[in-house]
C-alpha cells in the first residue's frame, strides 16, 4: 500500500514535468511564429524589469551591508579584514545577487502573472480571447517569458552593483577601511565570469518564474480560492526551484 | 436549406462523467436557436466544443460546411474570426478600457489599424446604446448591465455569421433583461446574424428564439419551435418552462448529470 501511494505520488510528479514542458512547447511553438505582440512586450518588460528595480535595489543594499559586517565579526580575528571586500563582491556576484533578486521577484512577480492569469481563466477572459482569434500563449506568455529571460540578468547586474556599494559605505563609512584600498580589493579580485555566472543564473531563474507562474495561473480553477492556491503553489515551486537550480547550476559553474 | 452550424452525435466525457451524450442539432442561416435546461446539464459544454474550447470526445461539428476536426489551427482561427461570443460574466479584459476591448478582436484577431478598429468600435457602441464617451473607463467601473453592452459590442465588432450568447440576461433587473433581450434580436435580426444562445429566462426565450432545444443529462430530449413551447405534451418542457417543482425534473436526477 505504501509503495503504491509513493509510486502514484512518483507518476503524477512525472506528469506534472510533462505539463509543464508541454506548456513551454505551446508557448514557444506560438510565439516565434508572427504577428509578435510588440505592445504586450513592452509592456512586460516595464512591469518585470523597470517596476522591479526599487524592490531589487534595497535587497541588494541592505544585503551588501550586513554582509560586510558580518564578514568584518569573523575576518578580524584573523586580522584577514582586507579580505572582506573581494569576499563580499563574489558572495554577492556569484550567489546572493541572483538567489536574492529571483526569490524578490518571485514574490513580487510571480505570484502577480499567476493571480492575473488565473483571474483571466476562471471569468472565461481566456476563453474570449481564443474565440477573438487570438492565442493566449502568445499574448499572455511569450511576452512575459521573453521579458523575464532577458530582463532578470539585467537586474541581478544591478544587484551586483548596488549590494557592492552598499558593502563598500559600510567598509568606508562605518568600519574605516580606506576607500582606495578597498574599491582595489573589490576589482582586483573580480572576474568578469563572477559577473557573467551570475547574469547567467538570473536568466534561468527568471524562466523558471515566469513558466511556473504562469503555468500555474492556466492550471486555476474554482474561483477566487483556486486563484489564491495556484499563486501560493507558484510562488513556493518556484522558490524551490530556484534554490535547487542555484546548488545545480554552482556545481556546472565553478 | 443552409446550415450554419451542423452537430451530429457529440459525446464528451470529461473527469470520468458523461457530460454530453450524443447531441445532434443545426443552426440555419440566419435562425435563433435557444437551448435551455437545467444547470449543470451541459449547455455551456455544448457551445464551447462548437467553439473549438473543449475537445469532443465523438461526433462531428460543423461551421458552415467545414468540419472542426478537419481544420488547422490557422483554419481554426479564421473559423473563430466569423463567430462572436457573449459570455456568461461578459468576460471583458479588466486590464483595458471599453474601447480596447471592444477593438481587441478587430486589432489582434483581424490585423486592422487601431484607428479604423476605434472607428467600428465607436460605431458599435453606439449601436449597443452607449455613449463613446464611456471609451476610456474601465470594466470594474461599469454596471452589470453596461458590461454586458459592451460584451455585446465585442461580439459583433468582427461582423461576425454566428454569434453565441451564454445566459445574456443572467443577474440583470427584468427591464436591462428586456433591453439586451432586443439588442439581441436587433443584432440577429437585424444584421442577419444566425445565433446559439443559452439562457434560464423564460421572457428572454420567448423574445429571442426561432427554435428551442431541451437538454436534460447530457441529451437533448425536446426541439421546437417558441410557438410550440406553450403547446407541447412534454412533460420536461411543461414543467421547465413553468418553473414547477414537480415533474420529471427532480432534484435526485439533477444531480445525477454530473
Amino acid at each position: 500500500m505504501f509503495l503504491v501511494k509513493i509510486g502514484e505520488i512518483f507518476i503524477a510528479f512525472l506528469v506534472s514535468i510533462g505539463n509543464v514542458a508541454v506548456f513551454f512547447v505551446k508557448t514557444m511553438l506560438a510565439g516565434i511564429i508572427p504577428p509578435y505582440y510588440y505592445k504586450q512586450i513592452a509592456r512586460q518588460a516595464v512591469q518585470i524589469g523597470y517596476f522591479s528595480l526599487p524592490i531589487v535595489g534595497l535587497t541588494a543594499l541592505f544585503t551588501g551591508m550586513a554582509m560586510t559586517l558580518q564578514c568584518y565579526t569573523g575576518f578580524s580575528e584573523f586580522t584577514a579584514e582586507t579580505a572582506i571586500p573581494s569576499v563580499v563582491m563574489i558572495a554577492i556576484t556569484r550567489e546572493l545577487g541572483p538567489v536574492l533578486t529571483a526569490l524578490m521577484v518571485t514574490g513580487r512577480l510571480g505570484a502577480s502573472m499567476t493571480a492575473e492569469i488565473g483571474t483571466m481563466k476562471v471569468t472565461e477572459q481566456i476563453d474570449a480571447l481564443k474565440t477573438l482569434a487570438v492565442n493566449s500563449y502568445k499574448y499572455l506568455v511569450f511576452p512575459r517569458l521573453l521579458a523575464s529571460v532577458t530582463l532578470l540578468p539585467l537586474l541581478v547586474f544591478i544587484n551586483d552593483i548596488v549590494g557592492i556599494l552598499g558593502g563598500y559605505l559600510v567598509g568606508v563609512y562605518y568600519l574605516d577601511f580606506n576607500s582606495a584600498n578597498y574599491v582595489h580589493n573589490t576589482f582586483s579580485a573580480m572576474t568578469s565570469w563572477d559577473i557573467l555566472s551570475g547574469m547567467l543564473k538570473g536568466s534561468v531563474f527568471g524562466f523558471i518564474i515566469c513558466l511556473m507562474g504562469c503555468y500555474s495561473g492556466y492550471l486555476s480553477k474554482e474561483g477566487a480560492e483556486g486563484v489564491g492556491r495556484a499563486t501560493i503553489n507558484s510562488v513556493v515551486s518556484s522558490s524551490i526551484l530556484i534554490l535547487l537550480l542555484d546548488c545545480i547550476l554552482t556545481f556546472i559553474l565553478f | 436549406m443552409e446550415f450554419v452550424i451542423e452537430v451530429e452525435d457529440l459525446r464528451v466525457i470529461l473527469g470520468g462523467a458523461v457530460i454530453l451524450n450524443g447531441i445532434s442539432l443545426r443552426i440555419a442561416k440566419g435562425e435563433s436557436y435557444v437551448i435551455i435546461g437545467e444547470s449543470g446539464t451541459g449547455k455551456s459544454v455544448l457551445v464551447k466544443c462548437i467553439l473549438g474550447l473543449i475537445k469532443p470526445t465523438s461526433g462531428t461539428i460543423k461551421i458552415n460546411g467545414r468540419d472542426l476536426n478537419d481544420l488547422t489551427q490557422k483554419e481554426m482561427l479564421v473559423t473563430l474570426l466569423r463567430c462572436g461570443v457573449l459570455f456568461q460574466g461578459g468576460a471583458l479584459f479588466d486590464s483595458m478600457n471599453v474601447i480596447d476591448n471592444v477593438t481587441f478582436g478587430l486589432v489582434y484577431g483581424y490585423g486592422k489599424p487601431v484607428k479604423e478598429a476605434y472607428k467600428v468600435a465607436v460605431e458599435k457602441l453606439e449601436s449597443v446604446g452607449l455613449s463613446p464617451k464611456i471609451a476610456k473607463v474601465f470594466p470594474a467601473e461599469l454596471s452589470g448591465g453596461m458590461r454586458k453592452r459592451v460584451a455585446l459590442a465585442r461580439a459583433i465588432a468582427t461582423n461576425p455569421d454566428i454569434i453565441f450568447f451564454d445566459e445574456p440576461t443572467s443577474g440583470l433587473d427584468p427591464i436591462t433583461s428586456a433591453v439586451i433581450s432586443e439588442l439581441i434580436v436587433q443584432c440577429t435580426k437585424g444584421m442577419g446574424i444566425s445565433a446559439l444562445s443559452i439562457t434560464h429566462d423564460m421572457k428572454s426565450l420567448r423574445h429571442i428564439s426561432d427554435v428551442i432545444g431541451l437538454l436534460h443529462q447530457g441529451k437533448k430530449i425536446w426541439e421546437g419551435t417558441k410557438e410550440e413551447i406553450d403547446s407541447t405534451d412534454n412533460p420536461y418542457v411543461r414543467q421547465f418552462v413553468a418553473g414547477a417543482t414537480v415533474g420529471p425534473f427532480t432534484h435526485a436526477t439533477h444531480a445525477k448529470t454530473r
